[in-house]
């Protein structure tokens, strides 16, 4: 029990224990880093264990600046899984952990009183059992697609699963990854943000097949539907839509062009009607509730409204 | 830590236990590729060709869906078109593009007939193909 402590307190004191290194460090650890090199899960180097740390170390800062930025083979996600971290931020991290391992041995004299001083003795390095236990734990969750490492993501055909690495042309085609680098990144999905990318200009998909220079009509008009139960109002932007598709795409064969007209269920969309025709197959998946489910129900409202009744 | 009750921290740390494990998720056999790849083995099998991958993300990079599903008549679902190679060459579906003046032509059989052998229809990672496994 105490060995657990630890894991979960040991990044709480040495912050405490390493009032010189930068914040900013601490900061991006706790919230990126942490899950994973707090207790050493699956051969992280485990924060603060200096065995776990010191042939790294000897490799060079830069060394561990580049695996934290790209990511590792052995599982290490590029920037954590967090693509939002800019480089500094990941630097600062590093250099957090890297001083927060080299720190243990003058630590306990030199620093902090008591408290810290008591919580000291307890850290052993157990990962291997730390590891053992959540590899296990890993085949149990291994249906979720959304929780998949950065590392994981957007593989190059060959190791995708579904091209044929024996067959020849796989080889020549383009890798995702080398067309996604200058996207605005998604959490979910192709990891892409296709309606970012579109409004910044990044990428330019031709509206005729044979015409570069033809554009859509974009209609700019939202449609709110109101839902049950405690979830936000949806929001469905026509302008967003209708800069990729044609009006007949959906109407009248999807959605009757009608207020009121159309029963729209999360039942349905899961098996692929309604919103379901695209999104959960090609558009952003229904794991986003937020990314449809946006305007906050006026709370006020109802609850004076229901409030007659008891 | 003082009166800290031994419970509570095991549940603390099954639970920090339990998001980490979230976070390795997928075993490294299973197919990762990209959301809305498309397998189309209507006819590949039985004609002895390796089945279709249509790459969504390449193509939407490129055109705008409206150029395909509403321009080309390519319905909303896997398998959904009766697409063969005869109505190809002749122009229609993927045909529309790959004719050697849009984009490459038919004759580059292996860049899109590249799944293993056996794979079957489908959109890969799409909400149903995860709920009918």
């Amino acid at each position: 029990m105490s060995v657990l402590r630890t894991w979960v307190f040991l990044p709480v004191v040495l912050g405490f224990a390493l009032p010189a290194i930068a914040q900013q460090g601490k900061a991006v650890y706790d919230k990126s880093c942490a899950l994973c090199h707090a207790a050493g899960v699956a051969g992280a180097p485990k924060f603060g264990n200096a065995s776990d740390w010191s042939p790294r170390i000897a490799r060079g800062a830069a060394a561990l600046y580049a695996s934290a930025m790209n990511g590792t083979p052995k599982g290490m996600p590029a920037r954590g899984g967090n693509a939002e971290l800019k480089d500094a931020d990941v630097k600062a991290a590093v250099d957090y952990m890297m001083a927060a391992a080299s720190a243990p041995k003058p630590a306990p004299a030199a620093a902090k009183p008591a408290p810290v001083a008591t919580e000291k003795p307890a850290p052993v390095e157990k990962p291997a059992a730390a590891a053992a236990v959540t590899a296990g734990a890993a085949q149990v969750n291994s249906f979720n697609r959304l929780m998949r490492p950065a590392s994981r993501q957007n593989p190059p055909p060959s190791e995708d699963g579904i091209h044929d690495p024996k067959n020849e042309g796989t080889s020549q085609l383009q890798a995702p990854r080398s067309a996604y680098e200058n996207l605005p990144r998604a959490s979910a999905g192709n990891r892409v943000n296709w309606v970012a990318a579109l409004e910044e200009k990044r990428i330019a998909p031709r509206w005729d097949r044979a015409d570069p220079k033809a554009v859509g009509l974009v209609l700019d008009f939202n449609i709110v539907r109101e839902v049950k139960g405690s979830m936000p109002d949806v929001v469905y932007p026509h302008k967003q839509h209708t800069e990729w598709l044609d009006c007949s795409n959906c109407h009248p064969a999807i959605f009757i062009p009608q207020k009121g007209a159309n029963q729209i269920s999360m039942a349905s969309i899961l098996l692929g009607e309604k919103c379901g025709v695209c999104h959960g197959k090609v558009a952003f998946p229904v794991s986003e509730c937020r990314l449809c489910h946006s305007k906050k129900k006026d709370l006020a409202g109802p609850a004076a409204a229901t409030g007659a009744r008891p | 830590m003082p009166n800290r009750k031994p419970g509570s921290e095991a549940l603390r740390a099954a639970a920090c236990a339990a998001i980490c494990a979230a976070l390795l998720a997928l075993p490294a056999g299973a197919p990762r590729a990209e959301y809305g790849d498309v397998v189309i083995n209507n006819h590949s099998d039985k004609a002895g060709m390796r089945p279709v991958v249509f790459p969504h993300w390449f193509h939407r990079i490129r055109f705008s869906c409206k150029a395909c599903h509403a321009d080309l008549g390519f319905q909303f679902r896997a398998g959904g078109n009766d697409i063969n190679m005869v109505k190809i060459i002749d122009g229609q579906f993927c045909g529309a593009c790959h004719n050697g003046e849009i984009a490459w032509a038919i004759e580059n059989c292996n860049l899109c007939h590249s799944a293993p052998p056996g794979t079957p229809t489908q959109v890969h990672e799409s909400t149903l193909q995860r709920m009918n496994k």
